[in-house]
Parts: structure tokens; C-alpha cells; sequence
């Protein structure tokens, strides 16, 4: 009975250290490249909301992470800031940019989300960002009609079927705009 | 000739999905597309394979009183090892399916293999069902993905097939178009397989 006992504990143990070696190894093989990925992934979405931008710089503050992105003369051309909220299924990671001394936003970039497919999954198309293009500082509503932005720019125009998505979505986007005028200041 | 035996069996007599209806976990959450539902099926095909080798090469080192752990050890490891490979090199697809990768480690397809075949069966015909399995999952994947992306949004391997003429049923790509098709589904499995088996009598 006794022997018995010992001869489980050796094989579970060297079997967990020969799958702790084995998998300790793929980690160090995948982690530099999943790394560099996400870096790339980073700095794509920080040049595709902040138009002009040929160099940014990454600030942590309150937990906030915010990007200035200046462009050749050195110029800061805008502020965007990397937030993660919670979506209709699981987390969703955006990349919004703006205009602090405008107080408008430039435009904005899903990196992560878990949306459904076919439905939600419509918040990384253009029709559905395009709502944010341009869009001053404040409070947004998503309504279920076609939206004329530039009489009601307070409006964002859902995606059929997928109004919750579209709201949580802009419920991100003024959070991120709340913590970039907090930080960066609105009006000069 | 065993082996082709074997094979076969997963593929149509004992197929995971549509015979055994086991692993319905993966099944029904992520075939709402057919990237997804692919990416799943040679995921899973794979640690079935890898885990199902290892096993029975070294079933007689196992002592029976551990072996349901020390089977869940070895799988657990190639599921991870597959969740970082594919976080590296594949990382839209390891997005889209995010959670079920990990999840694979308790796809009772993979355990059930290694306490039904792998423990006791050489390493030969222990790959040979392997393979049969895991292509026998995965084409059943892809067919029922195939037709959920067809129906719920009008395209397959995500290019627009259907114009926009056609309006999509949404509930294809939700849960319950899953449930929907694979009855359905099982249903024709059945019919076709009731016909065949009443020919083989008649002989």
C-alpha cells in the first residue's frame, strides 16, 4: 500500500516538472514575439487616431495611459489614451484620439473586444467609428436613426442589433475624453 | 488494415460531434464563424494527437490510481503550449477565440480518447485515432460553422458570398443557432445513417 503511494507521488511529480521545463521553454520562445505584437499593434492604432503624428511619447498617469504624439517640427498634435471597458461579452480595448485644445476628438481604434460576430463585432468598421470622427468633448447618446453629425454631434448612430455594444463602446470613448481634458486641460 | 480501421472510425461511425456528441462545449460557443471554427478544429486535433502519442507510449509508467491527473497533466501542457504558439503567430484568431483555447484542456473529446483508445491500444493505432478524431471534429466544425456564417451573416471564411440581397439571420451567429443546426444536423446524420445500415441488412 505504502509502495504504492510513492510510486504515484514519483510519476506525478516528474511528470509535472517535465511539463513545468517544457512549458517554462515555449513561454520564453513566445513571449518576446507576443510582446513586439502588441507593441506594434500599439503604436499602429496611436498613429491612426492621431493624424499628423510622426512620433508619440507614453505617459502612466492615475493609472490612465496616455499617448502625445507630436509630429516633425515637434509639435504636439493631439493626446490619446488607451482604455479598457467592459463590452457585451467581455472586455473591450480602445485607442481614442484627440484634440485637447479643440476639445474634439480625432477619431478612434478598436484593439481588443469579444463582441459577436456579425453583430457587435461591427464596432471595428468604419460605419460605426465614423460616428466619433470629429466629435467634441462631452456626453454621448446612441440612437437607433441615421445621424447627421454635424447638427447633432452629441448623437451616435448604434449599429442594428448590436445597441448594446454601441453604447458600452461610447461609454469607453467618454470616459477616455473625460480623463484626457482632467490631465490635459480643455480650454487654454 | 487495423489501422485504416481505426481511422475511419472517427471520421463517420464514431464521429466526436455528430456520433459521440461530446465536446459540445467548443462546439456550440465558437462556430459562429468558420476561421474560428477551423482554427478550433486542428487546435483541438492537435493536442489530441500529441497527448494521445504520448500517452500511450508511456501507459504502463502511469500507476491506474493517477492516471486521470496525470492524463489532464499532459494534455494541460499542450493546450498551453498551443495557446502561446498561437498568441504569437496567429494573434486575430487566438483574439477571436480567446477563452475556449485554454478550455480545451477539459474537452471531454481529448480525456475520453486517452481513457478509451491511448491507455489501451499501442502508439500506432493510437495515432491512427488520433487522426481520425481529430479530422473527423474539425470537418464537423467546419460544416456547421459553413452554414451559421453562411445563414448569419451571408459569407464564408468571412468573404461576402450572399449580396445584399439577402437579409442575415442574426440568430445563426448567437448561441442558439448553434443548438438549432446541430440538431438539425444530427438529425440528417441519423436519417443517412439509418438508410445505410438497413442496406448493409437486406445484403
Amino acid at each position: 500500500m505504502k509502495n504504492q503511494s510513492i510510486k504515484m507521488i514519483i510519476a506525478l511529480t516528474i511528470l509535472g516538472l517535465i511539463s513545468a521545463v517544457l512549458l517554462a521553454y515555449v513561454y520564453q520562445w513566445t513571449l518576446p514575439i507576443i510582446t513586439e505584437q502588441n507593441l506594434q499593434e500599439e503604436e499602429k492604432a496611436v498613429f491612426a487616431v492621431l493624424p499628423g503624428a510622426e512620433d508619440y511619447k507614453k505617459i502612466n498617469k492615475d493609472g490612465y495611459i496616455f499617448y502625445e504624439g507630436f509630429d516633425k517640427s515637434g509639435a504636439r498634435v493631439g493626446v490619446a489614451t488607451m482604455l479598457e471597458g467592459g463590452g457585451f461579452q467581455g472586455m473591450i480595448t480602445l485607442m481614442v484620439g484627440t484634440d485637447p485644445e479643440s476639445g474634439k476628438i480625432y477619431g478612434i481604434r478598436v484593439l481588443q473586444h469579444q463582441e459577436t460576430p456579425g453583430l457587435g463585432a461591427n464596432i471595428t468598421g468604419e460605419n460605426y467609428q465614423r460616428n466619433f470622427v470629429d466629435k467634441p468633448f462631452g456626453d454621448y447618446q446612441v440612437v437607433k436613426r441615421p445621424v447627421d453629425q454635424q447638427e447633432e454631434p452629441y448623437k451616435v448612430e448604434a449599429i442594428s442589433g448590436a445597441t448594446i455594444s454601441s453604447e458600452k463602446v461610447s461609454n469607453i470613448v467618454e470616459e477616455a475624453v473625460e480623463s484626457i481634458k482632467r490631465e490635459f486641460g480643455g480650454s487654454k | 488494415m487495423q489501422l485504416i480501421k481505426d481511422f475511419k472510425t472517427g471520421l463517420w461511425k464514431e464521429n466526436p460531434i455528430f456520433r459521440l456528441v461530446i465536446g459540445m462545449c467548443p462546439t456550440l460557443a465558437v462556430t459562429n464563424t468558420m476561421v474560428n471554427g477551423l482554427a478550433m478544429g486542428l487546435a483541438t486535433a492537435f493536442v489530441l494527437l500529441a497527448s494521445e502519442i504520448v500517452i500511450s507510449t508511456i501507459k504502463k509508467l502511469i500507476p491506474g490510481n493517477v492516471r486521470i491527473p496525470s492524463y489532464i497533466l499532459i494534455i494541460a501542457t499542450f493546450v498551453t503550449f498551443v495557446d502561446y504558439f498561437m498568441k504569437a503567430y496567429y494573434p486575430p484568431i487566438a483574439a477571436s477565440l480567446s477563452l475556449f483555447v485554454p478550455l480545451i484542456v477539459v474537452n471531454c473529446l481529448i480525456l475520453g480518447r486517452q481513457e478509451a483508445f491511448a491507455s489501451r491500444n499501442s502508439v500506432h493505432r493510437s495515432i491512427a485515432d488520433a487522426l481520425g478524431m481529430g479530422i473527423g471534429f474539425t470537418w464537423a466544425l467546419l460544416l456547421l460553422s459553413a452554414i451559421r456564417e453562411l445563414l448569419g451573416m451571408g459569407s464564408l471564411f468571412g468573404f461576402q458570398v450572399l449580396g445584399n440581397w439577402y437579409p442575415p439571420m442574426i440568430i445563426m451567429v448567437l448561441p442558439a443557432g448553434a443548438f438549432i443546426t446541430l440538431g438539425i444536423l444530427i438529425a440528417i446524420m441519423n436519417q443517412i445513417s439509418n438508410i445505410t445500415t438497413e442496406d448493409t441488412h437486406c445484403h
